[in-house]
């Protein structure tokens, strides 16, 4: 990497120096192979803390042999292959931090199917190659179900398969509306969970029948029942 | 004389921080396909996941080859600095062989699972997997070519400014994927059984 790397003074000190951060190297990444491994053969730790710890056991050797192996920092010109290192770092954050967390987002916000399921009730794709698919087609009944001071009126709704259900949303804050029991979200026809902002409304296809709980996410006392009959 | 050694150490350094910045971008490469296998190892399509397919002591042994590796090539740089070159013969030698041991399990484990089925078709995890890993197999193999021809030419002309110059390159190269391996070793490996 430098003058030294190829022309090194003949000193045997010098070598003798080198020899040494090549053994310390060695035996630290040795170090750092095994209790990450150990870890997780016998489960120490689990879960999300693991990962981070045997990925920050990862990123420690990276450091150990750019210093004893690669000799990064020593040598009269260093500079310019820590300034590359340091850009390529950043890039690299950028780029897998970016597509970990974005993508990562994606799979927790929509399974597949649940985004399958919703692209066919919103836009009315009532078979598919001869398959029917469960979406409704034509005009059918409306319930409206009213959010104010917390509370929802009516409480309970009956109605028919392919009726429509309109939130209305007649308080200061957003609703998040899911489906299912308060930290056991499940999905109503594909929608995992339906924003309604204040004084809006929305409107969903009641295309899936039977019995179903409501209710706000951040204020799961604000909640409700529908059943959908054939 | 003094100017010779001037302009041939001159040379090196513009050599060196070239490769260096070859090597940075290989890095990159490598970023993109680990954060296309962090987002595609869940997509299994039903199948068998990675704690069903990998086995850790194997990927143990391989991780143990390559650090050896990496350990005996950077003495074979210090023998070949002081112009020693039957040392240099022997240690790069011995680096070229734990390399191809390295090789030999990679593309064992690589039969293994096409054999019984688990090719880069079968899902996105599995193309995601073969063609990280393969990468650095592939990278490891043209080390080892390279490895292998430029020691030729050490035992035929000796161990000149240049073939030192292109031996300090290849170390680079390699301690460069050994490093890429450790990850992978993490975040392929191990984490499959987290």
């Amino acid at each position: 990497m430098s003058r030294s790397s190829v022309h090194s003074p003949h000193g045997p000190e010098n070598e003798h120096k080198t020899m040494q951060s090549y053994v310390v190297g060695f035996i630290l990444s040795l170090i750092f192979t095994f209790i990450p491994y150990y870890m997780v053969v016998n489960e120490v730790v689990s879960g999300t803390a693991l990962l981070a710890t045997i990925l920050g056991f990862a990123v420690v050797q990276m450091i150990i042999q750019v210093v004893f192996f690669l000799h990064l920092g020593r040598g009269p010109k260093p500079f310019y292959n820590i300034v590359f290192l340091v850009f390529t770092v950043v890039a690299i954050l950028v780029v897998v931090g970016g597509s970990v967390v974005i993508m990562h987002n994606l799979h927790y916000n929509k399974t597949i199917p649940d985004q399958t399921k919703s692209l066919i009730n919103d836009e009315g794709i009532y078979q598919i190659e001869g398959t029917l698919t469960g979406a409704c087609r034509g005009q059918h009944d409306n319930h409206q179900v009213t959010i104010k001071d917390g509370k929802v009126s009516p409480l309970y709704t009956a109605a028919k398969q392919c009726d429509t259900l309109t939130f209305i949303n007649e308080d200061d804050g957003t609703r998040k509306i899911s489906f299912g029991q308060h930290e056991n979200h499940g999905s109503y026809a594909g929608n995992t969970e339906i924003e309604v902002k204040k004084g809006r409304n929305k409107t969903i296809t009641l295309s899936e029948t039977g019995a179903y709980q409501f209710h706000d996410h951040l204020h799961h006392e604000t909640a409700g029942v529908f059943t959908v009959t054939k | 004389m003094s100017r010779h050694i001037d302009h041939e150490a001159e040379a090196t350094d513009r050599v060196m921080f070239g490769f260096w910045v070859y090597l940075m971008t290989d890095l990159l490469m490598f970023a993109i396909l680990f954060a296309v296998y962090a987002v595609l190892h869940g997509n299994t399509l039903g199948g068998e996941t990675g704690r069903d397919l990998f086995s850790l002591p194997l990927a143990l042994q391989e991780t143990l080859l390559l650090l050896t590796s990496s350990f005996t090539c950077g003495i074979a740089m210090i023998a070949a600095r002081q112009r020693k070159k039957a040392q240099t013969l022997l240690w790069f030698g011995i680096t070229f062989a734990l390399g191809l041991a390295f090789l030999g399990l990679e593309l064992y484990e690589f039969a293994e699972f096409i054999h019984e089925g688990h090719t880069m078709q079968t899902n996105a995890f599995l193309s995601s997997f073969f063609v990280l890993v393969g990468t650095h197999g592939l990278h490891i193999t043209s080390g080892l070519l390279w490895m292998g021809v430029t020691l030729i030419y050490v035992m035929k002309r000796g161990l000149n400014d240049h073939l030192v110059r292109k031996l300090a390159m290849l170390s680079l190269f390699w301690h460069f994927l050994d490093i890429v391996w450790i990850f992978i070793f993490t975040t392929v490996y191990l984490r499959a059984f987290v």
